[in-house]
C-alpha cells in the first residue's frame, strides 16, 4: 500500500515538473512554447470530457457547445464588458457551466447511444446560433476584436499577452486549479458514487443513490469545466468561432479522452498532446495527417482499449 | 502473467510496444535538426490545403513555389537563398493561428503568407502584427480583412467581395436592367455581398428580391419559383462551391436561363472546371484570367504553370505568385527585412508588369493596402478550343474604380509608434 501510494506520488510529482518545465524543454526538441498551451488547454477540456465519460459512465458527443460557449463567454467579455482576463474566464465558465447545467435536466433522462445523440442536437443548436447570429458572434468569420489583457496585481504586472512563457504559465496555473478541483471531487463521497453509477447503474438505484440528480451534478461540473478550457482556448488564440462549437469538435475531444485512457485520471491529457503534436507536425509534412491520426486510434482502440496511458501503467505491472 | 516469470520472454506485447517505439523514432527523429547548414531567408505560407478549400488553396501553393523557383534563379532575396514553408490551417481558425505562431516563434519566417478562409486570414493577422511580421492575405475575400479589421503590417491580393461586386453591378445594369432577384447563402460572408449589391443597385435607382437559402441545400426549386414569380432581369447567384453548382444546374432546369440573366461574383475556374457544361453560364468575376491577348508576359506564366499543373494557370496561382513575388520585390528595393520599414514602402507599391500580369500597373492601396487589381467581368461558357477556355472577358474594370474611396472601406490604419 505505501509502495503504491510513494510511486503514485512519484507520478504525480513527475507529471508536474514535466508540465512545469515544458518551455525549457519543447524548444530543445523542436516543439514551441504555444503548442504546449494548446495541449493544456485541449487536454483540459478531454478530462472534462472524461470526467463524465470515463468516471460516470456517460458519453457525450456535444461538449464542444460548452467550450465554445465558453470561448464566446470570455470574448465577449473582454470585447463589450470589462478589459480583465480573470473575469473573461469567469464568464466563459458560467456560460458554458450554466446553459449545461439548464440542458442537463432534460439530458439525464437519457442513457447510452440516446443521451450522446441527444447531446449532438443540442450542440448543434448552440453551433447554428453562433453561425448565425452574425452581429454579435460575426457568424462565420469568427468573434474578433479582444484580446487577452495583462494580469495586474496592483504591486506587479503580468503581460500575459506578449510573452508566451509567461502566458504558459497563467495557462499552467488556471489548469491547476481546476485539475486539482476535478481530483478533489473524484475522491470525494459524490465522486465514489459516480464510479458506482459507472459500474452498475442499477445496483447504486438499488443502494439509494438518486442516479438521475447525481449524474445531472456530475454533468454540469463537466460543463463548467468545458466552459472554463473553452475560455482559456478563446485567450489563446484571441478568437472564439463557431467551429469550436461544432460537433466535430466534440468527436475530437472523445478521441483524446479515448486514445489516451478513459479510465485514467491524466489519460485524456496525454491523448491530447498525442494528438495536438501529431496534427501539428504531421500536417506540415503531409495533408493526409489525418489518415495517420486515424490510423493511431484504430490501432490504439483495438490493441490498448485501456488507452496509451493504461497501457503503460498495465505493462508496469 | 504466466510468461512475466522469464525476464527474456519476447510477448506479443513487447513486439508491439517495440514496433510502435520503433515507428514513432521513425517519424520523430528530424524533429530534432532545428538548425541546417545555410541561413535561408523563410517565408511561411499557411493554407487550408485540407477540408472545403483544398483545391484552390492548392493551387496558390503551386503559385507561391513557382515564384520561389524564380525567384533563387535571380539571386534570391538579399543575396540569400529563400525557402517556402507551407503549413496546412484545416480550414479551422485555431489550428491557423497555432501554425502562425509555428512559423513564427520556431521557424523564424520573416515573412506570412494566408489564408484562403478569411476568418482564418483575419485571426492570422492578429498574430502577425502582435509579432510585427510582414503578412499578405493571397485569397482571404471578405472586406474586413482590409475594412474594419485592417492593420499596418497587412496587404492583400486578391480583391475584396465589394470590389467584385461593384465591378460586376455596374455592367449587369448596363446590359439586363435594374429588377434583379438574390440567392443569397444565409450567413454572414452572402449578407455581405448581398448588401455590396444592393448598394450599387439602390444607388442606380434599382428594385431587388430575394431568398436567403441555408448552407448546403441540395433543392432549390421552391427558391427558384419565387425568382421566377418576381419576374427579375437578372438573377444574382452569391451561392458558393456545391451549393453554386446545384443551384445553376437547376437554373438551366428550371428554363429559367431563357427568362432573365444570371450572374454574381466570384465563379472561379476550379469551379468552372468542376461543373458540367449546362451550368456553364452567367456573368461572373475574374480576379485573373490566363488569357489576356496583348498583355506582355502573361503568356510566358500561363505556360510555366501548364508544365507544373497541366492546365491553364488559375488565379490562384496568380495569387501565391503575386504574394511571394512582392515580398521578394519590396525587400530587395529597400534592402532589409525589418516588417515596418517595408510595409511603409508597400503602402502604394506598384507591381511591375512581369509580376502584374494585367494591363496596367496595379498598386497596393496606401490607405487600407489593397491591391488596386483589375476584376476581369466577363461570361462563362462551355469549352471553346482549348478546354480551360471557358469564360470570355468583355469588360475589365480597373481596380481603382471598382473599389471605391478608402473611406468608405472603414479602414483606420494605425502604425506602431
Amino acid at each position: 500500500m505505501t509502495a503504491a501510494s510513494s510511486r503514485k506520488l512519484i507520478v504525480l510529482a513527475a507529471i508536474w515538473v514535466v508540465l512545469l518545465l515544458a518551455p525549457y524543454w519543447m524548444a530543445p526538441l523542436g516543439g514551441y512554447t504555444a503548442l504546449a498551451t494548446r495541449v493544456l488547454v485541449l487536454g483540459l477540456a478531454a478530462m472534462s470530457v472524461n470526467f463524465l465519460l470515463g468516471f460516470t459512465g456517460v458519453l457525450s458527443f456535444g461538449h464542444a457547445a460548452w467550450f465554445g460557449l465558453g470561448a464566446y463567454g470570455a470574448g465577449l467579455t473582454l470585447k463589450y464588458l470589462a478589459l480583465s482576463t480573470p473575469l473573461a474566464v469567469i464568464a466563459g465558465m458560467l456560460l458554458g457551466g450554466l446553459c449545461g447545467a439548464i440542458l442537463g435536466t432534460l439530458l439525464v433522462r437519457r442513457r447510452g447511444v440516446y443521451f450522446a445523440m441527444v447531446t449532438i442536437a443540442f450542440g448543434q443548436v448552440f453551433y447554428y446560433i453562433a453561425f448565425q447570429w452574425s452581429s454579435l458572434t460575426g457568424g462565420d468569420d469568427g468573434l474578433r476584436g479582444f484580446a487577452r489583457q495583462p494580469l495586474d496585481f496592483g504591486l506587479f504586472k503580468l503581460d500575459i499577452l506578449s510573452d508566451a512563457n509567461i502566458f504558459y504559465y497563467f495557462v499552467l496555473v488556471c489548469f491547476a486549479l481546476v485539475v486539482g478541483t476535478m481530483g478533489f471531487i473524484l475522491r470525494s463521497p459524490f465522486g465514489r458514487t459516480m464510479i458506482a453509477i459507472r459500474e452498475n447503474e442499477r445496483r447504486a438505484r438499488f443502494l439509494g443513490i438518486p442516479v438521475e440528480r447525481h449524474i445531472w451534478i456530475a454533468f454540469t461540473l463537466s460543463c463548467f469545466f468545458m466552459g472554463f478550457a473553452g475560455a482559456l482556448y478563446a485567450l489563446v488564440n484571441n478568437f472564439a468561432d463557431p467551429r469550436g462549437l461544432h460537433y466535430s469538435q466534440s468527436g475530437d475531444f472523445v478521441m483524446m479522452a479515448v486514445m489516451g485512457g478513459m479510465r485514467s485520471f491524466w489519460g485524456p491529457l496525454l491523448g491530447a498532446a498525442v494528438f495536438v503534436v501529431l496534427q501539428d507536425y504531421l500536417s506540415s509534412i503531409t495533408v493526409n495527417w489525418m489518415s495517420f491520426v486515424g490510423l493511431l486510434f484504430i490501432l490504439v482502440v483495438l490493441f490498448f482499449p485501456r488507452g496509451l496511458l493504461g497501457f503503460f501503467q498495465r505493462s508496469k505491472a | 502473467m504466466a510468461t512475466g516469470n522469464r525476464p527474456w520472454s519476447v510477448n506479443r506485447r513487447t513486439i508491439l510496444t517495440s514496433g510502435a517505439a520503433i515507428a514513432a523514432a521513425q517519424i520523430t527523429s528530424p524533429f530534432i535538426i532545428t538548425a541546417r547548414g545555410e541561413t535561408p531567408i523563410r517565408i511561411g505560407l499557411v493554407d487550408p490545403l485540407t477540408g472545403v478549400y483544398a483545391a484552390i488553396a492548392q493551387g496558390e501553393v503551386v503559385g507561391a513555389k513557382y515564384a520561389v523557383e524564380e525567384i533563387n534563379k535571380s539571386g534570391g532575396i538579399l543575396g540569400r537563398p529563400i525557402e517556402l514553408l507551407v503549413e496546412d490551417s484545416a480550414n479551422d481558425v485555431g489550428t491557423g493561428v497555432q501554425k502562425t505562431r509555428k512559423l513564427i516563434e520556431r521557424d523564424q519566417v520573416s515573412f506570412i503568407i494566408g489564408d484562403v478562409n478569411s476568418g482564418i486570414a483575419i485571426a492570422m493577422a492578429q498574430v502577425t502584427s502582435e509579432k510585427k511580421v510582414l503578412h499578405i492575405v493571397s485569397g482571404g475575400h471578405t472586406d474586413p480583412v482590409t475594412g474594419t479589421s485592417c492593420s499596418w503590417n497587412v496587404f492583400r491580393v486578391c480583391n475584396a467581395t465589394a470590389m467584385d461586386a461593384n465591378a460586376i453591378a455596374s455592367t449587369l445594369i448596363e446590359k439586363f436592367g435594374k429588377k434583379w432577384y438574390f440567392l443569397t447563402p444565409d450567413y454572414a460572408y452572402g449578407h455581405s455581398v448581398q448588401a455590396s449589391f444592393e448598394k450599387v443597385l439602390k444607388a442606380a435607382g434599382g428594385t431587388s428580391g430575394g431568398s436567403l437559402v441555408p448552407l448546403g441545400t441540395p433543392d432549390y426549386s421552391s427558391y427558384l419559383i419565387q425568382a421566377k414569380a418576381y419576374n427579375p432581369q437578372v438573377l444574382i447567384n452569391v451561392m458558393g462551391g456545391g451549393d453554386q453548382v446545384a443551384s445553376l444546374k437547376q437554373f438551366v432546369q428550371f428554363g429559367l436561363d431563357k427568362q432573365m440573366a444570371v450572374g454574381g461574383t466570384l465563379f472561379e475556374l476550379e469551379s468552372i472546371r468542376a461543373v458540367p457544361d449546362a451550368a456553364r453560364i452567367g456573368w461572373w468575376t475574374m480576379e485573373w484570367w490566363w488569357d489576356q491577348p496583348g498583355v506582355p508576359h502573361v503568356a510566358e506564366f500561363n505556360a510555366a504553370i501548364k508544365k507544373i499543373t497541366g492546365g491553364a494557370a488559375t488565379a490562384r496561382n496568380w495569387f501565391g505568385y503575386a504574394s511571394v513575388q512582392t515580398l521578394a520585390l519590396i525587400a530587395n528595393q529597400e534592402k532589409t527585412l525589418d516588417a515596418p520599414k517595408l510595409a511603409r514602402a508597400l503602402s502604394g507599391f506598384k507591381l511591375p508588369p512581369q509580376i502584374a500580369l494585367q494591363p496596367g500597373s496595379p498598386s497596393y492601396r496606401a490607405g487600407d493596402h489593397e491591391l488596386m487589381s483589375t476584376v476581369f467581368v466577363g461570361e462563362a461558357h462551355p469549352p471553346q478550343g482549348d478546354p480551360d477556355n471557358m469564360f470570355t472577358v468583355r469588360n475589365p474594370v480597373p481596380g481603382e474604380k471598382a473599389a471605391g474611396s478608402v473611406e468608405e472601406t472603414g479602414c483606420k490604419m494605425q502604425w506602431p509608434a
